[in-house]
Protein backbone atom coordinates (compact mmCIF):
# COMPACT_ATOMS: atom_id res chain seq x y z
CA UNK A 1 0.00 0.00 0.00
CA UNK A 2 1.15 3.53 -0.69
CA UNK A 3 1.44 6.09 2.09
CA UNK A 4 1.10 9.05 -0.34
CA UNK A 5 -2.71 8.93 0.02
CA UNK A 6 -2.26 10.10 3.61
CA UNK A 7 0.75 12.37 3.12
CA UNK A 8 -1.12 14.28 0.37
CA UNK A 9 -3.93 15.11 2.81
CA UNK A 10 -1.93 15.83 5.97
CA UNK A 11 1.23 17.31 4.44
CA UNK A 12 3.91 18.02 7.03
CA UNK A 13 1.61 16.80 9.83
CA UNK A 14 1.54 13.22 8.46
CA UNK A 15 3.61 11.96 11.39
CA UNK A 16 0.68 12.98 13.64
CA UNK A 17 -2.18 11.99 11.31
CA UNK A 18 -3.67 9.18 13.48
CA UNK A 19 -3.59 11.44 16.57
CA UNK A 20 -5.17 14.40 14.77
CA UNK A 21 -8.20 12.27 13.90
CA UNK A 22 -8.52 11.08 17.51
CA UNK A 23 -8.30 14.65 18.88
CA UNK A 24 -11.03 15.85 16.50
CA UNK A 25 -13.16 12.95 17.73
CA UNK A 26 -12.45 13.77 21.37
CA UNK A 27 -13.58 17.38 20.86
CA UNK A 28 -16.72 16.38 18.91
CA UNK A 29 -18.04 13.69 21.27
CA UNK A 30 -19.56 15.92 24.03
CA UNK A 31 -21.18 18.16 21.39
CA UNK A 32 -22.62 15.12 19.64
CA UNK A 33 -24.04 13.83 22.93
CA UNK A 34 -25.63 17.18 23.81
CA UNK A 35 -27.30 17.55 20.39
CA UNK A 36 -28.57 13.99 19.96
CA UNK A 37 -28.85 12.70 23.57
CA UNK A 38 -28.57 9.17 22.13
CA UNK A 39 -25.92 6.77 23.41
CA UNK A 40 -26.11 4.69 20.23
CA UNK A 41 -25.13 7.65 18.03
CA UNK A 42 -22.17 8.58 20.25
CA UNK A 43 -21.08 4.93 20.50
CA UNK A 44 -21.23 4.54 16.72
CA UNK A 45 -19.28 7.74 16.15
CA UNK A 46 -16.71 6.69 18.74
CA UNK A 47 -16.07 3.36 16.99
CA UNK A 48 -16.05 5.12 13.60
CA UNK A 49 -13.38 7.65 14.67
CA UNK A 50 -11.16 4.88 16.06
CA UNK A 51 -11.57 2.81 12.88
CA UNK A 52 -10.70 5.78 10.61
CA UNK A 53 -7.63 6.51 12.72
CA UNK A 54 -6.73 2.80 12.61
CA UNK A 55 -7.05 2.73 8.82
CA UNK A 56 -4.82 5.82 8.45
CA UNK A 57 -2.23 4.25 10.73
CA UNK A 58 -2.28 0.90 8.89
CA UNK A 59 -1.81 2.65 5.52
CA UNK A 60 1.16 4.62 6.90
CA UNK A 61 2.63 1.51 8.53
CA UNK A 62 2.30 -0.73 5.45
CA UNK A 63 3.59 2.09 3.22
CA UNK A 64 6.76 2.14 5.31
CA UNK A 65 6.28 5.86 6.04
CA UNK A 66 8.97 7.59 8.12
CA UNK A 67 8.42 11.24 9.02
CA UNK A 68 9.36 13.71 11.72
CA UNK A 69 7.72 16.87 12.99
CA UNK A 70 9.56 19.78 14.69
CA UNK A 71 12.15 17.40 16.21
CA UNK A 72 9.51 16.32 18.74
CA UNK A 73 7.72 13.48 16.91
CA UNK A 74 8.91 10.70 14.68
CA UNK A 75 6.63 8.23 12.96
CA UNK A 76 8.51 5.02 12.11
CA UNK A 77 7.97 1.25 12.23
CA UNK A 78 8.13 1.22 16.05
CA UNK A 79 5.69 4.09 16.62
CA UNK A 80 3.34 2.75 13.96
CA UNK A 81 3.16 -0.69 15.55
CA UNK A 82 2.67 0.73 19.07
CA UNK A 83 -0.04 3.11 17.83
CA UNK A 84 -1.75 0.09 16.26
CA UNK A 85 -1.67 -1.66 19.65
CA UNK A 86 -3.26 1.31 21.45
CA UNK A 87 -5.91 1.65 18.73
CA UNK A 88 -6.82 -2.04 19.07
CA UNK A 89 -7.26 -1.52 22.83
CA UNK A 90 -9.41 1.58 22.28
CA UNK A 91 -11.47 -0.26 19.67
CA UNK A 92 -12.23 -3.19 21.99
CA UNK A 93 -13.26 -0.81 24.81
CA UNK A 94 -15.33 1.43 22.50
CA UNK A 95 -17.11 -1.61 21.07
CA UNK A 96 -18.37 -2.85 24.44
CA UNK A 97 -18.82 0.33 26.47
CA UNK A 98 -22.26 1.15 25.00
CA UNK A 99 -23.70 -2.21 26.06
CA UNK A 100 -22.03 -2.55 29.46
CA UNK A 101 -24.40 -1.89 32.35
CA UNK A 102 -21.47 -0.45 34.31
CA UNK A 103 -21.22 2.49 31.90
CA UNK A 104 -24.92 3.18 31.28
CA UNK A 105 -25.53 5.63 34.08
CA UNK A 106 -22.52 7.74 33.18
CA UNK A 107 -22.35 10.91 31.21
CA UNK A 108 -21.65 9.10 27.98
CA UNK A 109 -20.26 12.01 25.93
CA UNK A 110 -17.60 12.62 28.57
CA UNK A 111 -16.73 8.92 28.65
CA UNK A 112 -16.22 8.80 24.87
CA UNK A 113 -14.22 12.03 24.86
CA UNK A 114 -11.94 10.90 27.69
CA UNK A 115 -11.39 7.49 26.08
CA UNK A 116 -10.23 9.13 22.84
CA UNK A 117 -8.11 11.65 24.78
CA UNK A 118 -6.39 8.95 26.82
CA UNK A 119 -5.65 6.94 23.67
CA UNK A 120 -4.22 10.05 21.99
CA UNK A 121 -1.82 10.52 24.90
CA UNK A 122 -0.57 6.95 24.48
CA UNK A 123 -0.10 7.49 20.75
CA UNK A 124 1.90 10.68 21.37
CA UNK A 125 4.18 8.73 23.72
CA UNK A 126 4.70 6.12 20.99
CA UNK A 127 5.87 8.74 18.48
CA UNK A 128 7.84 10.97 20.89
CA UNK A 129 11.53 11.68 20.41
CA UNK A 130 11.64 14.31 23.14
CA UNK A 131 11.16 14.16 26.91
CA UNK A 132 8.58 16.98 26.84
CA UNK A 133 6.29 15.00 24.53
CA UNK A 134 6.70 11.84 26.62
CA UNK A 135 5.84 13.75 29.81
CA UNK A 136 2.77 15.49 28.38
CA UNK A 137 1.54 12.32 26.63
CA UNK A 138 1.79 10.26 29.83
CA UNK A 139 -0.06 12.96 31.78
CA UNK A 140 -2.80 13.26 29.14
CA UNK A 141 -3.43 9.54 29.51
CA UNK A 142 -3.14 9.51 33.31
CA UNK A 143 -5.45 12.47 33.99
CA UNK A 144 -8.05 11.12 31.55
CA UNK A 145 -7.93 7.72 33.20
CA UNK A 146 -8.37 9.20 36.72
CA UNK A 147 -11.75 10.50 35.56
CA UNK A 148 -12.61 7.28 33.72
CA UNK A 149 -12.03 5.29 36.93
CA UNK A 150 -14.21 7.70 38.95
CA UNK A 151 -17.12 7.55 36.50
CA UNK A 152 -19.32 5.19 38.57
CA UNK A 153 -20.16 8.12 40.80
CA UNK A 154 -22.31 6.54 43.50
CA UNK A 155 -20.24 3.40 43.95
CA UNK A 156 -18.02 3.61 47.07
CA UNK A 157 -15.50 1.17 45.59
CA UNK A 158 -15.08 3.29 42.43
CA UNK A 159 -14.71 6.48 44.49
CA UNK A 160 -12.07 4.86 46.68
CA UNK A 161 -10.20 3.45 43.66
CA UNK A 162 -10.17 6.88 42.03
CA UNK A 163 -8.78 8.59 45.17
CA UNK A 164 -6.02 6.02 45.43
CA UNK A 165 -5.26 6.29 41.72
CA UNK A 166 -5.11 10.10 41.68
CA UNK A 167 -2.81 10.30 44.73
CA UNK A 168 -0.45 7.55 43.60
CA UNK A 169 -0.54 8.94 40.05
CA UNK A 170 0.27 12.45 41.24
CA UNK A 171 3.12 11.16 43.37
CA UNK A 172 4.56 9.25 40.40
CA UNK A 173 4.26 12.37 38.21
CA UNK A 174 6.20 14.39 40.79
CA UNK A 175 8.94 11.75 41.02
CA UNK A 176 9.18 11.52 37.23
CA UNK A 177 9.38 15.25 36.60
CA UNK A 178 12.07 15.63 39.28
CA UNK A 179 14.08 12.89 37.57
CA UNK A 180 13.57 14.47 34.16
CA UNK A 181 14.79 17.83 35.49
CA UNK A 182 17.96 16.18 36.84
CA UNK A 183 18.51 14.38 33.54
CA UNK A 184 18.09 17.70 31.70
CA UNK A 185 20.69 19.24 34.00
CA UNK A 186 23.19 16.42 33.43
CA UNK A 187 22.83 16.23 29.64
CA UNK A 188 21.72 19.79 28.78
CA UNK A 189 19.05 18.63 26.32
CA UNK A 190 15.60 17.04 26.24
CA UNK A 191 16.03 15.23 22.91
CA UNK A 192 16.35 11.45 23.39
CA UNK A 193 19.04 10.92 20.72
CA UNK A 194 21.13 13.86 21.98
CA UNK A 195 20.80 12.54 25.56
CA UNK A 196 22.20 9.18 24.41
CA UNK A 197 25.14 10.87 22.68
CA UNK A 198 25.79 13.12 25.68
CA UNK A 199 25.73 10.20 28.13
CA UNK A 200 28.17 8.11 26.06
CA UNK A 201 30.97 10.49 27.09
CA UNK A 202 29.74 11.42 30.57
CA UNK A 203 30.93 9.91 33.85
CA UNK A 204 28.90 9.05 36.92
CA UNK A 205 27.47 11.97 38.89
CA UNK A 206 25.08 12.06 41.85
CA UNK A 207 22.58 14.04 39.80
CA UNK A 208 22.51 11.24 37.22
CA UNK A 209 21.97 8.62 39.95
CA UNK A 210 19.06 10.59 41.45
CA UNK A 211 17.59 11.06 37.97
CA UNK A 212 17.67 7.31 37.28
CA UNK A 213 16.17 6.33 40.66
CA UNK A 214 13.30 8.83 40.55
CA UNK A 215 12.51 8.09 36.90
CA UNK A 216 12.43 4.33 37.42
CA UNK A 217 10.23 4.81 40.49
CA UNK A 218 7.91 7.27 38.73
CA UNK A 219 7.42 5.25 35.56
CA UNK A 220 7.50 2.03 37.62
CA UNK A 221 4.23 3.24 39.20
CA UNK A 222 2.71 3.53 35.72
CA UNK A 223 3.52 -0.08 34.77
CA UNK A 224 2.81 -1.29 38.34
CA UNK A 225 6.26 -2.84 38.81
CA UNK A 226 6.89 -4.17 42.33
CA UNK A 227 7.40 -2.37 44.78
CA UNK A 228 5.26 0.34 43.13
CA UNK A 229 2.28 -1.93 42.38
CA UNK A 230 -0.11 -1.56 45.34
CA UNK A 231 -2.54 0.76 43.53
CA UNK A 232 -3.15 -1.53 40.53
CA UNK A 233 -5.38 -4.26 42.03
CA UNK A 234 -7.55 -1.70 43.87
CA UNK A 235 -8.01 0.46 40.79
CA UNK A 236 -8.71 -2.45 38.41
CA UNK A 237 -11.25 -3.87 40.88
CA UNK A 238 -13.05 -0.59 41.57
CA UNK A 239 -13.18 0.76 38.01
CA UNK A 240 -15.96 -0.16 35.55
CA UNK A 241 -14.78 -3.30 33.69
CA UNK A 242 -14.32 -1.59 30.26
CA UNK A 243 -12.03 0.92 32.01
CA UNK A 244 -10.17 -1.95 33.70
CA UNK A 245 -9.53 -3.40 30.22
CA UNK A 246 -8.24 -0.03 29.08
CA UNK A 247 -5.89 0.36 32.06
CA UNK A 248 -4.59 -3.22 32.16
CA UNK A 249 -3.91 -3.53 28.44
CA UNK A 250 -3.41 0.08 27.26
CA UNK A 251 -2.13 2.27 30.07
CA UNK A 252 0.37 -0.34 31.24
CA UNK A 253 1.73 -0.79 27.70
CA UNK A 254 2.23 2.97 27.51
CA UNK A 255 4.46 2.80 30.59
CA UNK A 256 6.45 0.00 28.97
CA UNK A 257 6.82 2.03 25.76
CA UNK A 258 8.22 4.88 27.90
CA UNK A 259 10.71 2.44 29.43
CA UNK A 260 11.74 1.25 25.95
CA UNK A 261 11.97 4.78 24.56
CA UNK A 262 13.90 6.43 27.38
CA UNK A 263 16.09 3.69 28.80
CA UNK A 264 16.82 1.57 25.71
CA UNK A 265 17.74 4.65 23.68
CA UNK A 266 19.73 6.11 26.57
CA UNK A 267 21.76 3.01 27.29
CA UNK A 268 22.19 0.87 24.19
CA UNK A 269 20.83 2.43 21.00
CA UNK A 270 23.44 2.35 18.27
CA UNK A 271 26.49 0.09 18.52
CA UNK A 272 28.86 3.03 19.04
CA UNK A 273 26.75 4.69 21.72
CA UNK A 274 26.64 2.90 25.07
CA UNK A 275 26.40 4.66 28.39
CA UNK A 276 28.81 4.12 31.27
CA UNK A 277 26.07 2.73 33.53
CA UNK A 278 24.57 0.15 31.16
CA UNK A 279 25.64 -2.98 33.06
CA UNK A 280 24.47 -1.65 36.45
CA UNK A 281 21.10 -0.67 34.97
CA UNK A 282 20.71 -4.11 33.38
CA UNK A 283 21.13 -5.78 36.78
CA UNK A 284 18.73 -3.30 38.43
CA UNK A 285 16.05 -4.01 35.81
CA UNK A 286 16.67 -7.77 36.05
CA UNK A 287 16.04 -7.66 39.81
CA UNK A 288 12.88 -5.53 39.36
CA UNK A 289 11.64 -7.95 36.67
CA UNK A 290 12.24 -11.03 38.82
CA UNK A 291 10.57 -9.52 41.91
CA UNK A 292 7.64 -8.16 39.89
CA UNK A 293 6.73 -11.48 38.27
CA UNK A 294 7.18 -13.46 41.49
CA UNK A 295 5.12 -11.13 43.71
CA UNK A 296 2.40 -10.81 41.05
CA UNK A 297 2.00 -14.55 40.66
CA UNK A 298 2.31 -15.51 44.34
CA UNK A 299 -0.21 -12.92 45.58
CA UNK A 300 -2.64 -13.83 42.76
CA UNK A 301 -2.94 -17.33 44.25
CA UNK A 302 -4.79 -16.07 47.34
CA UNK A 303 -7.31 -13.85 45.47
CA UNK A 304 -11.03 -14.66 45.47
CA UNK A 305 -12.20 -11.76 43.28
CA UNK A 306 -11.54 -12.53 39.62
CA UNK A 307 -10.85 -8.90 38.60
CA UNK A 308 -8.29 -8.66 41.39
CA UNK A 309 -6.71 -11.96 40.36
CA UNK A 310 -6.43 -10.73 36.76
CA UNK A 311 -4.88 -7.48 38.05
CA UNK A 312 -2.16 -9.38 39.90
CA UNK A 313 -1.61 -11.54 36.83
CA UNK A 314 -1.20 -8.27 34.87
CA UNK A 315 1.54 -7.24 37.28
CA UNK A 316 3.27 -10.56 36.64
CA UNK A 317 2.95 -10.13 32.86
CA UNK A 318 4.58 -6.68 33.10
CA UNK A 319 7.40 -8.45 34.96
CA UNK A 320 7.88 -10.83 32.02
CA UNK A 321 8.05 -7.90 29.58
CA UNK A 322 10.61 -6.16 31.83
CA UNK A 323 13.03 -8.97 30.82
CA UNK A 324 13.55 -6.81 27.72
CA UNK A 325 15.00 -4.08 29.91
CA UNK A 326 17.47 -6.51 31.50
CA UNK A 327 18.65 -8.15 28.28
CA UNK A 328 18.56 -4.90 26.23
CA UNK A 329 18.93 -6.61 22.84
CA UNK A 330 16.99 -6.16 19.63
CA UNK A 331 15.76 -9.75 19.70
CA UNK A 332 14.46 -9.30 23.25
CA UNK A 333 12.60 -6.14 22.21
CA UNK A 334 11.00 -8.12 19.36
CA UNK A 335 9.79 -10.65 21.91
CA UNK A 336 8.61 -7.86 24.22
CA UNK A 337 6.54 -6.21 21.49
CA UNK A 338 5.09 -9.60 20.52
CA UNK A 339 4.13 -10.32 24.14
CA UNK A 340 2.53 -6.87 24.47
CA UNK A 341 0.27 -7.69 21.51
CA UNK A 342 -0.72 -11.14 22.76
CA UNK A 343 -1.26 -9.73 26.26
CA UNK A 344 -3.79 -7.23 24.88
CA UNK A 345 -5.87 -10.05 23.41
CA UNK A 346 -5.65 -12.59 26.23
CA UNK A 347 -5.94 -10.22 29.22
CA UNK A 348 -8.40 -8.00 27.33
CA UNK A 349 -10.45 -11.07 26.43
CA UNK A 350 -10.51 -12.36 30.02
CA UNK A 351 -11.64 -8.95 31.33
CA UNK A 352 -14.25 -8.76 28.52
CA UNK A 353 -15.78 -12.03 29.70
CA UNK A 354 -15.88 -10.74 33.29
CA UNK A 355 -17.60 -7.56 32.02
CA UNK A 356 -20.08 -9.56 29.91
CA UNK A 357 -20.99 -11.77 32.87
CA UNK A 358 -21.48 -8.71 35.13
CA UNK A 359 -24.03 -7.52 32.53
CA UNK A 360 -25.77 -10.91 32.87
CA UNK A 361 -25.95 -10.49 36.66
CA UNK A 362 -23.08 -12.80 37.64
CA UNK A 363 -20.74 -11.55 40.37
CA UNK A 364 -16.98 -11.02 40.38
CA UNK A 365 -16.13 -13.84 42.80
CA UNK A 366 -14.48 -16.98 41.44
CA UNK A 367 -17.14 -19.03 43.25
CA UNK A 368 -19.81 -17.24 41.15
CA UNK A 369 -18.32 -18.95 38.08
CA UNK A 370 -19.30 -22.45 39.27
CA UNK A 371 -21.08 -24.48 36.59
CA UNK A 372 -20.52 -21.80 33.94
CA UNK A 373 -19.66 -24.41 31.29
CA UNK A 374 -23.28 -25.64 31.35
CA UNK A 375 -24.86 -22.19 31.40
CA UNK A 376 -22.66 -20.44 28.79
CA UNK A 377 -20.53 -22.98 26.89
CA UNK A 378 -18.92 -20.49 24.51
CA UNK A 379 -17.96 -17.96 27.20
CA UNK A 380 -16.54 -20.70 29.43
CA UNK A 381 -14.50 -22.11 26.53
CA UNK A 382 -13.21 -18.64 25.56
CA UNK A 383 -12.24 -17.97 29.18
CA UNK A 384 -10.38 -21.30 29.22
CA UNK A 385 -8.48 -20.30 26.07
CA UNK A 386 -7.51 -16.87 27.48
CA UNK A 387 -6.41 -18.25 30.85
CA UNK A 388 -4.37 -21.08 29.29
CA UNK A 389 -2.84 -18.57 26.89
CA UNK A 390 -1.87 -16.35 29.86
CA UNK A 391 -0.28 -19.38 31.52
CA UNK A 392 1.58 -20.17 28.29
CA UNK A 393 0.08 -23.45 27.04
CA UNK A 394 0.81 -24.28 23.37
CA UNK A 395 -0.47 -23.73 20.67
CA UNK A 396 -1.99 -20.48 22.00
CA UNK A 397 -0.49 -17.02 21.46
CA UNK A 398 0.75 -16.69 25.04
CA UNK A 399 3.06 -19.68 24.60
CA UNK A 400 4.62 -18.41 21.38
CA UNK A 401 5.28 -14.89 22.65
CA UNK A 402 6.67 -16.15 25.97
CA UNK A 403 8.88 -18.55 24.01
CA UNK A 404 10.39 -15.69 21.99
CA UNK A 405 10.74 -13.47 25.07
CA UNK A 406 12.37 -16.09 27.32
CA UNK A 407 14.62 -17.43 24.56
CA UNK A 408 15.98 -13.88 24.18
CA UNK A 409 17.13 -14.11 27.80
CA UNK A 410 18.79 -17.51 27.22
CA UNK A 411 20.37 -16.91 23.81
CA UNK A 412 23.63 -15.00 24.14
CA UNK A 413 24.68 -14.93 20.47
CA UNK A 414 26.91 -17.42 18.55
CA UNK A 415 25.44 -20.44 20.30
CA UNK A 416 26.55 -19.31 23.75
CA UNK A 417 24.12 -18.95 26.67
CA UNK A 418 23.70 -15.45 28.01
CA UNK A 419 24.21 -14.25 31.57
CA UNK A 420 20.44 -13.85 31.98
CA UNK A 421 19.64 -17.59 32.01
CA UNK A 422 18.69 -17.31 35.69
CA UNK A 423 16.09 -14.68 34.80
CA UNK A 424 14.56 -16.96 32.16
CA UNK A 425 14.57 -19.77 34.75
CA UNK A 426 12.64 -17.61 37.27
CA UNK A 427 10.19 -16.59 34.52
CA UNK A 428 9.50 -20.21 33.54
CA UNK A 429 9.07 -21.18 37.19
CA UNK A 430 6.59 -18.31 37.53
CA UNK A 431 4.60 -19.54 34.53
CA UNK A 432 4.19 -22.84 36.34
CA UNK A 433 2.94 -21.05 39.48
CA UNK A 434 0.49 -19.01 37.42
CA UNK A 435 -1.07 -22.14 35.95
CA UNK A 436 -2.29 -23.02 39.46
CA UNK A 437 -4.56 -20.01 39.93
CA UNK A 438 -5.73 -19.95 36.31
CA UNK A 439 -6.66 -23.61 36.60
CA UNK A 440 -8.72 -22.82 39.72
CA UNK A 441 -11.07 -20.69 37.60
CA UNK A 442 -11.24 -23.42 34.96
CA UNK A 443 -12.05 -25.96 37.68
CA UNK A 444 -14.88 -23.73 38.98
CA UNK A 445 -16.30 -23.37 35.46
CA UNK A 446 -16.04 -26.98 34.28
CA UNK A 447 -15.95 -29.34 37.27
CA UNK A 448 -17.76 -27.71 40.19
CA UNK A 449 -21.56 -27.64 40.14
CA UNK A 450 -23.43 -24.34 40.38
CA UNK A 451 -26.83 -23.69 41.92
CA UNK A 452 -28.41 -21.97 38.88
CA UNK A 453 -28.81 -23.85 35.60
CA UNK A 454 -30.53 -21.32 33.29
CA UNK A 455 -28.73 -20.19 30.11
CA UNK A 456 -26.85 -16.88 30.23
CA UNK A 457 -27.53 -14.16 27.65
CA UNK A 458 -24.86 -11.48 27.15
CA UNK A 459 -24.90 -8.35 24.91
CA UNK A 460 -23.95 -8.94 21.26
CA UNK A 461 -21.18 -6.28 21.28
CA UNK A 462 -19.39 -8.20 24.04
CA UNK A 463 -19.68 -11.43 22.03
CA UNK A 464 -18.20 -9.72 18.96
CA UNK A 465 -15.24 -8.36 20.96
CA UNK A 466 -14.66 -11.76 22.60
CA UNK A 467 -14.73 -13.51 19.20
CA UNK A 468 -12.08 -11.07 17.92
CA UNK A 469 -9.88 -11.85 20.93
CA UNK A 470 -10.35 -15.64 20.59
CA UNK A 471 -9.45 -15.47 16.89
CA UNK A 472 -6.37 -13.34 17.63
CA UNK A 473 -5.17 -15.64 20.44
CA UNK A 474 -5.39 -18.71 18.19
CA UNK A 475 -4.07 -17.09 14.97
CA UNK A 476 -1.10 -15.38 16.66
CA UNK A 477 -0.25 -18.68 18.36
CA UNK A 478 -0.30 -20.75 15.17
CA UNK A 479 1.09 -18.12 12.75
CA UNK A 480 3.40 -15.96 14.90
CA UNK A 481 5.21 -14.63 11.79
CA UNK A 482 2.24 -12.25 11.20
CA UNK A 483 3.40 -10.12 14.11
CA UNK A 484 7.04 -11.25 14.46
CA UNK A 485 8.05 -9.67 11.13
CA UNK A 486 6.67 -6.18 11.93
CA UNK A 487 7.89 -6.50 15.54
CA UNK A 488 11.50 -7.13 14.51
CA UNK A 489 11.30 -4.20 12.07
CA UNK A 490 9.95 -2.05 14.91
CA UNK A 491 12.76 -3.14 17.24
CA UNK A 492 15.33 -2.30 14.58
CA UNK A 493 13.69 1.11 14.07
CA UNK A 494 13.89 1.94 17.80
CA UNK A 495 17.53 0.90 18.00
CA UNK A 496 18.45 3.03 14.98
CA UNK A 497 16.86 6.19 16.41
CA UNK A 498 20.23 7.61 17.50
CA UNK B 1 25.63 35.20 40.26
CA UNK B 2 24.26 32.68 42.74
CA UNK B 3 25.94 29.25 42.29
CA UNK B 4 23.64 26.52 40.89
CA UNK B 5 24.16 24.33 43.98
CA UNK B 6 22.02 26.74 46.01
CA UNK B 7 19.06 26.30 43.66
CA UNK B 8 19.48 22.52 43.59
CA UNK B 9 19.72 22.27 47.37
CA UNK B 10 16.61 24.45 47.78
CA UNK B 11 14.70 22.30 45.28
CA UNK B 12 15.89 19.09 46.97
CA UNK B 13 14.71 20.35 50.39
CA UNK B 14 11.33 21.35 48.91
CA UNK B 15 11.02 17.92 47.26
CA UNK B 16 11.90 16.16 50.51
CA UNK B 17 9.30 18.18 52.48
CA UNK B 18 6.68 17.28 49.86
CA UNK B 19 7.61 13.58 49.90
CA UNK B 20 7.53 13.55 53.72
CA UNK B 21 4.05 15.08 53.67
CA UNK B 22 2.73 12.58 51.10
CA UNK B 23 3.95 9.68 53.23
CA UNK B 24 2.88 10.90 56.71
CA UNK B 25 -0.28 13.03 56.25
CA UNK B 26 -3.66 11.33 56.57
CA UNK B 27 -5.78 14.10 55.02
CA UNK B 28 -6.06 13.53 51.26
CA UNK B 29 -6.28 17.28 50.49
CA UNK B 30 -2.99 17.95 52.29
CA UNK B 31 -1.47 15.01 50.41
CA UNK B 32 -2.48 16.68 47.13
CA UNK B 33 -0.87 19.94 48.31
CA UNK B 34 2.34 18.08 49.14
CA UNK B 35 2.37 16.62 45.63
CA UNK B 36 2.22 20.22 44.32
CA UNK B 37 5.29 21.04 46.43
CA UNK B 38 7.18 18.15 44.81
CA UNK B 39 6.17 19.33 41.32
CA UNK B 40 7.34 22.86 42.09
CA UNK B 41 10.69 21.55 43.32
CA UNK B 42 11.19 20.06 39.85
CA UNK B 43 10.17 23.39 38.29
CA UNK B 44 12.87 25.23 40.26
CA UNK B 45 15.40 22.64 39.06
CA UNK B 46 14.36 23.17 35.46
CA UNK B 47 14.59 26.95 35.65
CA UNK B 48 17.97 26.83 37.42
CA UNK B 49 19.40 24.45 34.80
CA UNK B 50 17.83 26.46 31.99
CA UNK B 51 19.54 29.65 33.17
CA UNK B 52 22.77 27.85 33.94
CA UNK B 53 22.97 26.11 30.53
CA UNK B 54 21.57 29.06 28.55
CA UNK B 55 18.99 26.73 26.97
CA UNK B 56 15.30 27.68 26.65
CA UNK B 57 13.93 24.10 26.59
CA UNK B 58 13.89 23.94 30.39
CA UNK B 59 11.49 26.88 30.58
CA UNK B 60 9.23 25.24 27.98
CA UNK B 61 9.17 22.20 30.24
CA UNK B 62 8.16 24.37 33.23
CA UNK B 63 5.17 25.81 31.35
CA UNK B 64 4.09 22.24 30.48
CA UNK B 65 4.50 21.12 34.10
CA UNK B 66 2.46 24.04 35.47
CA UNK B 67 -0.45 23.34 33.11
CA UNK B 68 -0.31 19.61 33.82
CA UNK B 69 -0.25 20.28 37.58
CA UNK B 70 -3.30 22.55 37.27
CA UNK B 71 -5.23 19.88 35.36
CA UNK B 72 -4.18 17.24 37.87
CA UNK B 73 -5.35 19.30 40.86
CA UNK B 74 -8.67 20.12 39.16
CA UNK B 75 -9.35 16.43 38.55
CA UNK B 76 -7.94 15.43 41.93
CA UNK B 77 -10.15 17.83 43.90
CA UNK B 78 -13.23 16.71 41.95
CA UNK B 79 -12.46 13.07 42.75
CA UNK B 80 -11.85 13.85 46.45
CA UNK B 81 -15.13 15.78 46.57
CA UNK B 82 -16.97 12.80 45.08
CA UNK B 83 -15.38 10.47 47.63
CA UNK B 84 -16.28 12.94 50.42
CA UNK B 85 -19.96 12.87 49.36
CA UNK B 86 -20.00 9.08 49.77
CA UNK B 87 -17.77 8.60 52.83
CA UNK B 88 -18.30 11.98 54.62
CA UNK B 89 -14.55 12.23 55.39
CA UNK B 90 -11.30 13.04 53.58
CA UNK B 91 -9.04 10.91 55.80
CA UNK B 92 -6.92 8.24 54.08
CA UNK B 93 -7.85 5.83 56.89
CA UNK B 94 -11.40 5.67 55.48
CA UNK B 95 -10.21 4.06 52.23
CA UNK B 96 -10.59 0.49 53.41
CA UNK B 97 -13.13 -1.11 51.00
CA UNK B 98 -10.36 -2.91 49.16
CA UNK B 99 -7.14 -4.26 50.59
CA UNK B 100 -4.71 -6.95 49.41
Amino acid sequence: MDATIITNIFGEFSAMAPMIIMIIGALLMPALYFTTKKRGVVGGALVAFILVSLAVNVILLLGGYVGTYAGLFQYDAFSGLMILLFQIVAFLVALVCTSSIEVTRLHYGAFASLLLGATTGMMFVATATDLVVIFVGVELTSISSYVLVAMKRNDPRAAEAAVKYVIIGGMSTALTIYGLSMLYGVTGTTNLAEIAVSLSTAGFSWAFGIAMITMIAGYGFKIAAVPFHMWAPDVYEGAPTPVSIFLATGSKKMGLVVFFKIFLIMFVAGASVASFATVEMQYLFAIIAAITMTVGNVVAISQTNIKRMLAYSSIAQAGYILIVMAVMSEYALTGGIFHMFTHVFMKGGAFLIVGALICAGIGEKITDYRGLAKRAPFLAFAMLLFLFSLAGIPPLAGFTSKFVLFSAAIYGGDGATSQWVWLAFIAILNSAISLYYYARVVKAMYIEKGTATDKIKVPKAFLAAIVICVAAVIVLGVFPQIILGPASEAAAALFSLV
Amino acid sequence: MIPIEFFLAFAAILFAIGAYGVITKTNTIIVLMCIELMLNAANINFIAFSGFLGDAMGQVFVIMTISVAAAEVAVGIAILLNAYKIKKTTETDSLTCMRW
